[in-house]
């Protein structure tokens, strides 16, 4: 990746974004490391369709649980159902790593790669060859009415954030607590 | 919008029951069910930061007691005039029949006479935040104001533990009648801030001196002066009628979620206001939900108001801070656990200076270069027949503009240039119109069918403010017939900005949300720039539509709306 001193600030962004892992990625079919500390997200992903399936409903701006809590070792198939009217995320990381996220998700509304309802383009290419992409393994966008799935292996324990980092939904509160029991 | 008399009346049988009081600390609350309230106007003397001074009272406090009502209830407010001018009363927001707005001179309204009463008599068909404040003369600059709180019908999805009007006004120690005679006898008179000899060097040494010649220049043939941010100064600047020192607070356990409804009930002054340490989640813009918009700051214009959430997260004092755009003063008041706190106050920000494309004479610049806002062709006639003013073409509303980036384009030599540049600072996020999406979505709504210049002029030496180059009183009213969805094109031809207020109707701003462009009763149109609404003319009547400075409306900012009934007579 070139740098050059004075650049608009969405190649700042992009960039930034491929560095901060776990939501972008330069190209989305990298290997797992590419897509930055896999032992921060507890585990790695799985096979579509794999796991012992925990249903989450999302509305306008909440998850239906609070907390979600899995084994170390357990496969789980995330079925995130959008009973709502907006676009919700369902995602999961440290709560910092969400927090620096947020602004790209900002970025991504303001370029119109998202609306408040629909999911217009998930990679963006921005001048200078750069990508902004929201295709990560640990990030499902999902539209009203659709329901989005992921599949994760956790194999460590520890507690990371679920959110939703659409801009003012996570401010309203939409967020739960995502535990890992040791095994 | 879910705002149609029929819905009204339905939700009303619902609301036999809540006419619960409810007490905020230090304050009067007026809550009821079809119930009468008594509002005496009279006039009194306030105290702000220990110095007293004359005001007119409504309900005998400023601000006037907060109503507090809810959607669908019949309201019945009887207001005794003890003053010995007439006065009235405006209901800033709300849908009602005309000659219940109160704005005297429209639908029928005549001014409450010295010793007279007027009952008005509405059912409220929306939820949120407004305010209600005298339409006669001067007397709302003197105190005449308060906040009305509509809570909705329905739950709201997110809940706050308090609840705060923060009410921003501006209070001056001289009649709003000697102002307004000062403003008129000579113009620049509260300009404070005027450009010296020693500006004059700086800036050659800058731009070269030819440059600087050409742009002294400019500015005298526009008989303008690049300092005028605001026309009046020498206010205190208040929140809640408290002063700097008075420190209005409001109280709070760490990590509960506030509410605070802002209100710009000032006479003169556009405000940037920030917490500094707190982001804001912004929920209500002019009464309206939004959908949720995480920010640091916004700029709120004279009539807008803003509904935010904030979640003190320490048990400490945070400071609420309002700075006029001309940073003659601050208000501020304090978030704190217990009373009696308070927090750092941060350096007032510089004051931008004006530049030509304020006064939309940058022609195609690069950095106007680009630009996409939902304007439809205007087609019409020329919009530049007749100026007052020397203009070029008017620039549009910057849809990025208050984005605080390393480089901003809004800073030279470390002063901020340009109106839009509140002086964010770096990594903060400043609102902007175009973040506002209303909660309603309308994939269906009609096209306009045409399309109605509203030009913004005036002539600042001679203190004439005026539309389409006419003063009310000789205006020529805007016309719509009831149904007709029509679009409204402010173009602003002075180096002033302009809180636009349509009385009795929502405006839709054409701000690129596509089909959630937010409702609001008051747009603020910058210097030299142009800004759209949507409209659907559904409430007959003969509306006020003015400049929400109060001295542009004195001075004869102001036309009708008028819309016209479709069907004409008749017994039915």
């Amino acid at each position: 990746m070139t740098t050059t001193t004075r650049r608009p600030l969405a190649w700042g962004v992009a960039a930034a974004l491929a560095l901060l892992a776990p939501f972008a990625s330069v190209p989305a079919a990298a290997a797992p490391d590419g897509h930055g500390n896999q032992s921060e997200l507890l585990g790695v992903p799985a096979p579509r369709g794999q796991g012992r399936v925990i249903r989450i409903e999302m509305t306008d701006n909440a998850y239906s649980v609070p907390r979600i809590q899995v084994r170390a070792g357990e496969t789980i198939r995330f079925v995130a159902v959008n009973k709502g009217t907006l676009l919700h995320e369902f995602s999961f990381a440290p709560a910092e790593t969400h927090a620096a996220h947020r602004p790209e998700m900002a970025m991504m509304m303001e370029h119109g790669m998202i609306t408040p309802e629909r999911v217009v383009n998930l990679r963006m290419a921005m001048p200078g060859g750069h990508n902004m992409d929201h295709t990560a393994p640990n990030t499902v966008l999902v539209e009203p009415g659709r329901t989005g799935e992921i599949s994760w292996r956790f194999d460590r324990a520890g507690t990371i954030e679920i959110a939703c980092n659409i801009p003012g939904h996570f401010e309203s509160g939409m967020r739960a607590d995502l535990v890992v029991t040791p095994r | 919008m879910s705002l149609s008399r029929r819905d009204s009346l339905r939700l009303a049988g619902g609301m036999a029951a809540a006419g619960t009081i409810v007490a905020y600390p230090g304050r009067r609350s007026f809550a009821a069910a079809d119930e009468q309230i008594d509002l005496a106007v009279e006039r009194t003397r306030i105290t702000v930061d220990g110095v007293t001074s004359d005001a007119i009272s409504i309900g005998g406090s400023v601000p006037a007691p907060t109503l507090r009502w809810r959607e669908g209830q019949e309201v019945v407010i009887r207001v005794v005039n003890r003053l010995n001018e007439p006065t009235s009363i405006h209901w800033h927001g709300l849908l009602l029949a005309g000659v219940m707005d109160g704005a005297p001179g429209f639908n029928g309204y005549v001014a409450i006479p010295p010793g007279g009463t007027y009952t008005y008599r509405f059912r409220l068909r929306q939820s949120g935040t407004y305010w209600y404040h005298s339409h006669s003369a001067g007397q709302e600059q003197a105190g005449m104001y308060g906040a009305i709180v509509i809570e909705p019908a329905r739950p709201e999805a997110l809940t706050a533990a308090r609840d705060y009007v923060v009410f921003l006004s501006d209070h001056s120690r001289e009649s709003p009648t000697a102002i307004f005679r000062n403003l008129r006898a000579r113009e620049g008179y509260y300009n404070r801030g005027q450009r010296t000899f020693i500006d004059f060097l700086r800036d050659s040494r800058r731009d070269g001196l030819g440059a600087t010649i050409r742009d002294r220049l400019d500015w005298g043939e526009m008989r303008m002066d690049p300092t005028d941010l605001a026309d009046v100064t020498g206010y205190q600047f208040l929140v809640n009628g408290q002063g700097t020192a008075d420190n209005w607070t409001g109280l709070f356990t760490p990590g509960e979620r506030v509410r605070l409804r802002i209100i710009n009930g000032s006479a003169m002054s556009i405000f940037d206001v920030a917490l500094p340490d707190l982001r804001m989640l912004v929920v209500g813009a002019d009464g309206m939900p939004v959908l949720p918009m995480p920010v640091d700051e916004f700029r709120i214009g004279i009539g807008e108001t803003y509904d935010v959430i904030v979640t003190p997260p320490e048990a400490r004092a945070y400071t609420i801070m309002a700075e006029p755009v001309d940073r003659s003063g601050y208000a501020r008041a304090t978030l704190a656990p217990r009373a009696g706190m308070s927090g750092p106050i941060p350096p007032l920000r510089p004051r931008t200076v004006l530049t030509m494309s304020d006064m939309g004479m940058a022609h195609g610049g690069g950095g106007h270069a680009g630009h996409s806002m939902p304007m439809g062709a205007s087609g019409s006639a020329d919009p530049h027949a007749g100026h007052a003013m020397p203009m070029g073409a008017a620039v549009s509303i910057d849809p990025h503009a208050g984005h605080s980036m390393a480089a901003m384009p809004g800073m030279a030599d470390g002063r901020t240039m340009g109106w839009t540049s509140a002086g964010t600072p770096p990594g903060k996020r400043a609102l902007r119109y175009a973040d506002l999406r209303s909660t309603v979505s309308r994939p269906s709504a009609p096209a306009p069918s045409r399309e109605i210049l509203v030009r913004l002029t005036g002539q600042m030496n001679r203190y004439i403010w005026t539309i389409d180059g006419r003063p009310f009183g000789m205006e020529d009213p805007v016309r719509a017939r009831e149904g007709e969805r029509i679009r409204l094109r402010f173009m602003n031809e002075t180096m002033m900005a302009h809180p636009m207020h349509l009385h009795g109707m929502f405006m839709e701003l054409e701000n690129g949300a596509g089909n959630r462009l937010p409702y609001k009763h008051v747009i603020l149109v910058p210097p030299g720039s142009e800004a759209s609404a949507l409209l659907t003319a559904n409430e007959v009547g003969e509306w006020p539509f003015h400049c929400h400075l109060l001295f542009h409306m004195e001075a004869g900012m102001m036309t009708r709306f008028i819309v016209e009934p479709t069907r004409v007579g008749g017994a039915g």
